[in-house]
């Protein structure tokens, strides 16, 4: 039995892994494909999505239904009317308030009762009700919680100088009017280079595989450390760039503020970008198969990046078991990030969590990925 | 030059069901031009394979002697230039490009560089297609590009791999010419082969069949032994031979 003895010094030599680089460049700049879908898909879908995805419910269609007839119920109806959150209709004759409801005509209706304002001058609690149509339990949750702000200024006056005094005070930091989309954009740099950048490495080992080139290559002197470093660079680099386009369509197309550093942004994206380019080699390294690779990248770029990062579903109200398993992926920790410097302003220090996992992380990946790389052909 | 010699004794090599080298001995001096000649699935691109660390024996062994003493495959391997028997460069580089990129992985200093790819372009007649990417040359030009890929460092051995499969003969010829020029310098030639005209122009053959080398020696003592007008004629009644059994 022989197996070749490895002795001879196997020094990481920058020149080689530039030269790979290089190549990986010269690829780059012939393949239209790729470079649209690096710059292209993920300003398209930061565009898309960020539009698409608007959680805030303006415009509530309220059927107000004041059967009081007073200056007070009038008052209290126009409060409703004056907010951008309700169109207020009125009841069509032959119509009832629950039909509606049941036609979809409207989303929400306000009942005043007789004796409304006569109760309330007494100081007694005086009726008045709203009715949502549960059906979708998305609006009604919004609905209900503008109900909730109805109470607090500057609407929170009329219920003052009344009756009701207000139990629950909350006041919303850092996104004031619970602004969705900054929720949504920010979230979504993670989804689209997430995803994308998964993709892109994933396919370079696996294609110098499945086209032959890598025997050749594995017949130089050239490591495995070396190819890893090279070929993660130049991704990175062009990573970066799509992260820049999806910045400028963040804070122009939607106007979302940018409270922190550049530079601690441009390091969480560095940190969080070597996590997914290097998840990318590794699935590459150990598929060999494009089309594998492929999949894989899918699978495991595209789904935690959406539902396990809590860029849709926050990471605080999953499952014991999911919300530790979040904890292992860059994605829900770039979110953090994410979030963090551009809705708060948050520094280096307050992020160290996020980042040290990221550093951890991305570390660990590489290395895998420079261990399972194959210096043979066996199968 | 370093010389260097490689000794390949008993290998055998299963891949998947079949039984791709079964006992493979060959010894290989420095500076002679050696040929493994055989049909297809004989087993001569396992054994270039194995030589070149790209496949783990699983009994004998490939033992490496740098200026007659015994070397391990580390210290070997840069002196080995090994050109695949399957397309391996990459379509979108341009010649230029491959040899920068070569260049680069093997470390080679500029003027030496300049030099040898000046004296690889002119033996190879590729100094007008400098700029044409690999995937647009013809079959011929390609496999020219792809040794001179491997000879830009100075190898000690050169392990080809059907180098002239599906090359117009005159591109051939020119190829052959070439690996003689190259045996001039000292170098020591291991090309595998299918076609049984090159065999004849190799300094020693081995004919492989089944993971085996059933003879070997120089080409016309071979043919001489077995009374045979050219390859052709013996693999052809050989393989007559063993469907009649």
């Amino acid at each position: 039995m022989n197996t070749p003895t490895l002795s001879a010094p196997r020094r990481f030599i920058w020149g080689r892994a530039l030269s790979i680089a290089r190549k990986e460049i010269r690829h780059l700049s012939r393949d239209l494909f790729t470079l649209s879908m690096a710059l292209g898909v993920p300003v398209f879908l930061v565009i898309f999505f960020g539009y698409v995805l608007d959680y805030d419910v303006k415009r509530v269609k309220l059927l107000v239904v004041d059967q009081d007839q007073t200056r007070v119920s009038r008052e209290l109806a126009d409060i409703f009317a004056s907010a951008d959150y309700f169109t207020p209709l009125a009841l069509r004759p032959g119509e009832t308030p629950l039909g509606s409801l049941e036609e979809g005509r409207a989303k929400a209706v306000l009942f005043i009762e007789p004796g409304f304002a006569r109760d309330m001058a007494k100081g007694q609690s005086s009726n008045a009700q709203i009715v949502i149509d549960g059906a979708d339990n998305q609006t009604t949750s919004v609905i209900a919680s503008y109900l909730a702000g109805f109470k607090t200024p500057p609407f929170g006056g009329f219920f003052q100088r009344r009756v009701f005094r207000p139990c629950l005070r909350t006041r919303f930091l850092f996104n004031p009017e619970l602004n969705s989309r900054w929720f949504v954009v920010t979230g979504l740099f993670v989804v689209v280079t997430g995803i994308v950048s998964v993709l892109l490495t994933a396919l370079t080992v696996a294609r110098e595989w499945e086209t032959g080139s890598m025997e050749l290559l594995l017949s130089t002197p050239v490591q495995p450390m070396e190819i890893i470093v090279g070929k993660l660079a130049p991704y990175m680099g062009l990573c970066l760039v799509a992260v820049g386009l999806i910045y400028g369509a963040a804070r122009i197309g939607f106007g979302i503020p940018f409270n922190g550093n550049h530079g601690t942004f441009l390091l969480a994206c560095f940190l969080f970008l070597t996590c997914t380019l290097a998840q990318g080699l590794l699935i590459s390294v150990l598929t060999r198969q494009q089309q594998l690779a492929m999949q894989f990248s899918n699978l495991t770029g595209l789904l935690p990046a959406t539902l396990l990062s809590g860029f849709v579903f926050p990471v605080e109200s999953m499952p014991v078991f999911f919300r530790s398993f979040t904890a292992l992926l860059p994605a829900r920790w770039f979110v953090v990030a994410c979030r963090g410097i551009f809705l708060k302003g948050a520094g280096v220090t307050d992020l160290a969590v996020p980042l040290g996992v990221m550093a951890v992380i991305g570390t660990v990946l590489v290395f895998l990925a420079v261990k399972k790389f194959k210096k043979d052909l066996e199968p | 030059m370093t010389s260097l010699s490689i000794e390949v004794t008993d290998v055998y090599k299963k891949l998947g069901p079949n039984q791709a080298l079964a006992g493979v001995t060959l010894c290989l001096e420095e500076g002679g031009l050696y040929g493994v000649i055989g049909p297809d699935g004989a087993g001569k691109t396992t054994l270039l394979r194995t030589i070149m660390g790209l496949f783990h024996p699983d009994e004998g062994r490939v033992a490496f002697r740098i200026e007659n003493k015994a070397a391990s495959f580390d210290q070997a391997r840069p002196l080995i230039a090994y050109m695949p028997q399957q397309q391996s460069l990459y379509p979108d580089l341009s010649i230029k490009e491959h040899l920068e990129f070569f260049r680069d992985l093997y470390q080679i200093s500029d003027d030496v560089y300049t030099a040898r790819r000046q004296r690889l372009l002119r033996l190879t007649r590729l100094e007008k297609f400098e700029d044409r990417p690999a995937g647009q040359l013809s079959g011929g030009m390609y496999k020219k590009l792809g040794l001179m890929c491997a000879l830009l460092q100075t190898p000690s051995a050169l392990l080809l791999d059907e180098p002239t499969n599906g090359v117009d003969p005159i591109s051939r010829r020119e190829f052959w010419d070439l690996l003689y020029e190259l045996r001039g310098e000292g170098i020591l030639i291991l090309m595998a082969t299918a076609y049984m005209d090159e065999a004849e122009r190799c300094g020693e053959v081995h004919l492989m069949e089944a993971g085996r080398i059933w003879t070997y020696g120089p080409p016309r003592t071979i043919l001489e032994k077995e009374k045979a007008r050219d390859f052709a004629e013996l693999f052809v009644r050989r393989a007559e031979g063993s469907q009649g059994k």
